[in-house]
């Protein structure tokens, strides 16, 4: 039987990639791989489920091995790895580029600078690069990758919904009865993800198209300075009631928050696949988003793209979206039609077809 | 009954135009998005400017290591314990945080010598960023007329986005989308923006630089380089003419429109040329720097300089042999004013 382990920086919960790890190794061996995933961190709720990168020692009887390193940040995973005899998979999730973070968290922007040396270093080493998106497997080829693979994220895209957090869907359901359409952008709050151009955006919707708009952010800071910044940014501006800072929540009050939702608004600067897109697809959440990175690609036409995130432009096109039903609608069908070609089932058998392709049948 | 078909590009299209038109009617007051960007700035920290002395500053401030352990807990007797570890490795700790804090210091005091040095340089050799800050805010207007039939003509007929890099008032912008095209400016200086936008027009408050970096590759069917063309030093505008050519689609046209180097310097631009950091290239430079880097059906097109001696009449007897030299002295005295050079991006 052949093993092919999984390598990865951190394992935690409420996270797309940690997702992607678990139901990867459930692919692998659902399909007959022997299949572990080690990690340099498991936070505490999926501590079991991984173990110490440090603890793999090779196979023990002799069965051909592979590592699949998973490279999204710095990490000395990635050293462990390429340092190893095992041939090599790669599955690409994209690095941010260290320039968004490097005037606000230096720490950080060191660790993903890190992180881009380390996936060049591995291209040597790896016989197949993954990634989820074009986008990812251009910069895969930038780096002299010799083979690589699109394998979107593997997500359950029929349990995007679930649970209903009741508390959550109350309170926002009492804003709206007040009148006033809700905005949502759902992910970590980081200089790349431009928040702050999501609330300039706003500010001009609130002028110009509808003063009892509320705007919800829901996600961690992955900068305290940038988010900082944004509270400072959006009191000034007077917004603090109608801007929400929810943080990190669980999945059913994430579902509320979708659920009240009028419109889903994209500002990012650079985003490797952008999977609450998804979810707000599933949500029948219409979409409006830049068109930066692989935000195009994720999105094509289940959404509405932009050239330019010129406040006035984002406003104005959100407005159309609340306003226009017969665009919204129209919005919703595209991104449920679109949403159904990222099901597991394709992306597994696009997984097990590129896996097999290298390491051959299990 | 069938739903209409929904397109999405012209939804876009109408969005744009309306955002147009309350710019124009002053419903949306052209300096609001200026304002905003202002606002967010004053609220980034330090470190997220260029100043470099407020990130020396903000270095020193991160040296001052915190003697003092945190060992507050929610948890019942976690604190108690915390207080107890903090006590036995205090010592250790100490140890730990001066070294650090030395070592910090030694960097941060290198950082400040190395500013220094910085700050002679760029004294000795004229604070370059300080001369191109002010030849900018005095760049003089262009005479669009002169090339906005042959700009027009280039890129008649374009098939997706046009970006004008600068757009000074937004003249050739005007011309281009009355033409139809798809085509919207890039004007870094704010009163000029706010003038253009004014009209109606899609602006950017962008350098041309910065704008193309943030478009997509292949995102544009053609790019105007004008105003910032001559005043660039060569190696940037190396790196100007390396970004727009990765953001053209394949077949996409590059036109850059400049005044000559024989009328730089004169009348209007005298100032702007004295702070400059570079200078117009000829015709012929752009031809083969574009030829250079693979695009096709490079030409160019000069424009005659509207002055000239003055012709003698035709009654004199030596009239023709008089101004033949006359002609040829003004053609060497005062040349073409200004040229168009049009590149086809090619296929990749």
């Amino acid at each position: 039987m052949t093993a092919i382990h999984q390598f990865v920086p951190t394992l935690a919960p409420r996270d797309a990639v940690g997702g992607h790890y678990l139901a990867v190794r459930d692919s692998l061996r659902d399909a007959g791989y022997t299949s572990e995933i080690y990690a340099q961190e498991a936070k505490e709720e999926y501590r079991r489920l991984a173990r110490p990168f440090r603890s793999f020692e090779g196979s023990r009887n002799g069965e051909p091995t592979w590592l699949m390193y998973h490279s999204s940040i710095g990490s000395p995973v990635a050293d462990f790895v390429v340092a190893r005899r095992e041939p090599v998979i790669v599955d690409y999730h994209n690095i941010t580029p260290a320039s968004f973070f490097a005037r606000w968290e230096p720490y950080v922007a060191g660790q993903l600078a890190l992180g881009r040396r380390q996936l060049a270093k591995l291209a040597v080493r790896a016989s197949l690069g993954l990634a989820d998106s074009a986008y990812n497997a251009g910069e895969l080829r930038d780096l002299e990758y010799d083979r690589v693979e699109i394998v979107p994220i593997l997500l359950d895209v029929s349990q995007l919904g679930g649970d209903v957090d009741e508390a959550t869907r109350d309170r926002l359901e009492r804003q709206r009865s007040d009148g006033g359409t809700d905005w949502l952008f759902v992910g970590r709050v980081s200089p790349n993800k431009a928040q702050h151009d999501v609330v300039k955006a706003f500010a001009a919707y609130r002028r110009f198209h509808d003063d009892q708009a509320r705007l919800h952010f829901v996600g961690s800071a992955t900068s305290h300075a940038y988010e900082t910044s944004l509270r400072d940014f959006v009191h000034a501006l007077g917004l603090e009631r109608a801007v929400e800072f929810a943080g990190s929540v669980d999945d059913a009050v994430k579902h509320a928050y979708f659920s009240c939702a009028d419109v889903y608004v994209v500002c990012s600067e650079h985003e490797g696949f952008c999977v609450p897109i998804l979810e707000a697809w599933h949500h029948d959440v219409p979409i409006v988003a830049y068109a930066a990175a692989a935000v195009p690609e994720t999105l094509r036409d289940g959404g509405l793209l932009l050239p330019s995130k010129d406040p006035d432009i984002v406003a104005a096109a959100a407005a159309r979206v609340a306003s226009d039903r017969a665009l919204r609608d129209h919005l919703v069908a595209a991104g449920r039609e679109r949403l159904a070609t990222f099901s597991l089932a394709n992306s597994r058998a696009a997984l097990l077809a590129a896996v097999a392709s290298v390491a051959g049948d299990p | 009954m069938t739903e209409p078909a929904i397109d999405l590009q012209r939804i876009r299209r109408e969005i744009e135009a309306e955002v147009r038109a309350r710019r124009a009617s002053g419903e949306y007051p052209p300096g609001f998005t200026r304002e905003l960007d202002d606002l967010f700035a004053r609220f980034s920290p330090p470190e997220a400017s260029d100043n470099f002395d407020a990130a020396v500053e903000r270095a020193e401030e991160a040296v001052a290591i915190e003697l003092v352990i945190p060992t507050a807990s929610n948890k019942p007797g976690v604190g108690l314990f915390k207080r107890v570890v903090a006590k036995l490795i205090s010592w250790y700790h100490m140890f730990l945080a001066q070294q650090i804090g030395a070592l910090g210091g030694a960097i941060t005091h290198a950082l400040h010598l190395l500013g220094n040095r910085v700050d002679e340089v760029e004294r000795l050799s004229g604070h370059a960023e300080r001369a191109r800050a002010e030849g900018s805010r005095f760049a003089a207007a262009r005479d669009d007329t002169v090339w906005t039939d042959a700009v027009v003509g280039a890129l008649a007929g374009s098939g997706g986005r046009v970006a004008v890099c600068e757009a000074g008032d937004g003249e050739l912008v005007a011309a281009l989308v009355a033409a139809g095209v798809d085509a919207y400016g890039v004007e870094p200086r704010f009163e000029i923006a706010d003038a253009a936008i004014a009209r109606g027009l899609e602006i950017r408050v962008d350098d041309a630089r910065g704008h193309l970096r943030s478009c997509a590759p292949g995102d544009l069917a053609g790019i105007v380089l004008r105003g910032c063309v001559e005043r660039l030093a060569v190696g940037e505008l190396f790196d100007l003419v390396d970004i727009a050519s990765g953001r053209l689609a394949e077949g996409g046209h590059l036109v850059v429109a400049s005044v000559s180097p024989s009328a730089w310097g004169r009348g209007r631009t005298e100032v702007e040329a004295d702070l400059a950091a570079g200078r117009p290239l000829h015709a012929a430079t752009w031809v083969s720097i574009l030829t250079a880097r693979g695009f096709e059906q490079v030409t160019s097109t000069a424009f005659a300089s509207s002055e000239q001696l003055v012709p003698l009449p035709s009654s004199h007897p030596d009239a023709s042999l008089i101004n033949d030299n006359l002609t040829r002295i003004s053609t060497a005295l005062y040349g073409d004013d200004s040229y168009v050079v049009v590149a086809r991006r090619a296929s990749r």
